[in-house]
């Protein structure tokens, strides 16, 4: 393989960790050394030359050439066969409707949001069970750490540099879940959103922190999402009031609620989407009172259609819990969802 | 025994544009600045226009606005400002 990258001789993999650190070329944890051989073989397994194109970045016009992904791939501790998944939510997240460039330079603070789906997340060992969003398992940990080490790299996402970020938020360490289909009835996000059942899928959403809710005192699913709903009307209020992609993250306990009583994810969407609306006199309730001014009566939805709450089954078995996952700032940003291997802008 | 890295960072493959030429002074000039559209850039600019006016002898301050403060300009706004003899472009939050 014909490789363009700058070769730097370091004395052993310890030696490497201070050069990279040095450089900021990476985010505060150790790497693994991109040798040739490793990057190769991630190469290899994704069926791609070093120069084939991944993507362009719209705003800043820089094509994103698989080389590149692969060397960061090898650093966030990917094996070879994560690396089709870095691939597949970077051409994701290179589509003009996910504006990466705002998304990540925004003092907002988002992360990149992975969602799998399909057969990839059983040979790859992922886990959408137990602290489904909290480093559940290698392949999940490593993907998302890639992902965001290849913005360090490839974007200048630096905190400081085009991470303007105020605060961020952990999950821009990684950020990827794995959706849990076996203890489901419930349709995959990816078939939800347009992708044939079967295919191995990468959802990327520009998302903030999760936000924990909890009921355990009902059964009833109307009940429930009162208390999705009112999380992600306070963060509506408490942070942007924009509508765009809200997730949820639904595990066994609470899913077994609407499983009985026979409510798809199509019957939770709509729930949602008339449900989750504020109206602008409601900032004064939190403070902003300011910027109420006459329109206090216009009345905002967190959800342009029932189609834009991305409902997600994952979580370990126990407990009423759920997240509400909001949106960096409402529709700026669209979910993007694509299968391992798509072809984008192919002829036809 | 030593091991070989790549260097993991975009690599350009040189500059893509060069800087336009400098002013020396405003005076009789057209000035443009771009707006990010955020809601506090309204007063900032206004005060802005007064200044390179009244200070700096500006023949005529436009102001352009993006529709989208996270995304690029228009190319509407890109092709006028090429009219122009200068252009601010930033952001105000």
């Amino acid at each position: 393989m014909n490789f363009q990258s700058e070769i730097h001789t370091v004395e052993d993999a310890l030696a490497a960790q201070e050069y990279f650190h040095s450089r900021k070329w990476t985010d505060g944890l150790p790497i693994i050394p991109p040798t040739a051989d490793l990057v190769k073989a991630h190469l290899e397994w994704a069926m791609l030359e070093p120069d084939s194109l991944i993507g362009v970045e719209p705003v800043r016009a820089r094509p994103i050439i698989a080389e590149k992904l692969a060397i960061n791939s090898v650093m966030a501790g990917c094996l070879p066969m994560h690396f089709p998944l870095v691939v597949t939510a970077w051409t994701a997240m290179l589509q003009d409707e996910f504006l990466l460039h705002g998304a990540s330079s925004s003092t907002g603070g988002c992360a990149i949001l992975s969602i799998i789906n399909g057969p990839t997340r059983k040979e790859l060992g992922m886990d959408g069970t137990f602290n489904a969003l909290g480093a559940s398992d290698r392949a999940t940990m490593a993907i998302g750490r890639a992902i965001r080490l290849a913005l360090y790299n490839l974007m200048d996402v630096r905190p400081g540099e085009v991470d303007r970020s105020t605060l961020g938020h952990p999950g821009k360490i990684s950020y990827c879940v794995a959706e849990d289909e076996e203890n489901t009835a419930w349709v995959p996000l990816s078939v939800e959103r347009g992708s044939p059942d079967g295919a191995s899928v990468v959802t990327v959403m520009s998302a903030g922190a999760p936000r924990q809710i909890m009921n355990e005192w009902t059964t009833e699913p109307e009940q429930i999402l009162e208390t999705f709903v009112a999380e992600i009307k306070a963060s509506m209020l408490h942070y942007s009031i924009w509508s765009g992609n809200f997730a949820i993250v639904v595990p066994p306990q609470l899913r077994s609620h609407f499983e009985k009583a026979n409510w798809s994810k199509a019957d939770i969407r709509q729930f949602v989407f008339e449900k989750a609306r504020v109206t602008r006199g409601d900032w004064a309730s939190c403070g902003k009172g300011m910027v109420v001014d006459e329109r206090g009566e216009e009345v905002f939805r967190a959800l342009p259609s029932s189609d834009d709450l991305l409902v997600i089954a994952a979580g370990g078995p126990a407990g009423g819990f759920g997240a509400v996952i909001p949106p960096w700032f409402g529709w700026k940003s669209r979910a993007v969802t694509m299968a391992v291997g798509a072809c984008v802008d192919c002829e036809a | 025994m030593s091991i070989k890295v790549f260097d993991p960072t975009y690599a350009s493959g040189g500059a893509v544009f060069e800087l336009a030429p400098r002013v020396t002074d405003l005076v009789g000039k057209t000035v443009g600045l771009i707006s990010n559209g955020k809601r506090g850039t309204v007063q900032f600019f206004s005060a802005m226009e007064q200044q390179l006016l009244r200070d700096f002898g500006a023949g005529q301050v436009i102001i352009r606005t993006k529709a989208n403060y996270s995304a690029p300009m228009e190319p509407e706004i890109l092709a006028e400002a090429s009219t122009w003899d200068v252009a601010f472009a930033g952001i105000g939050d």
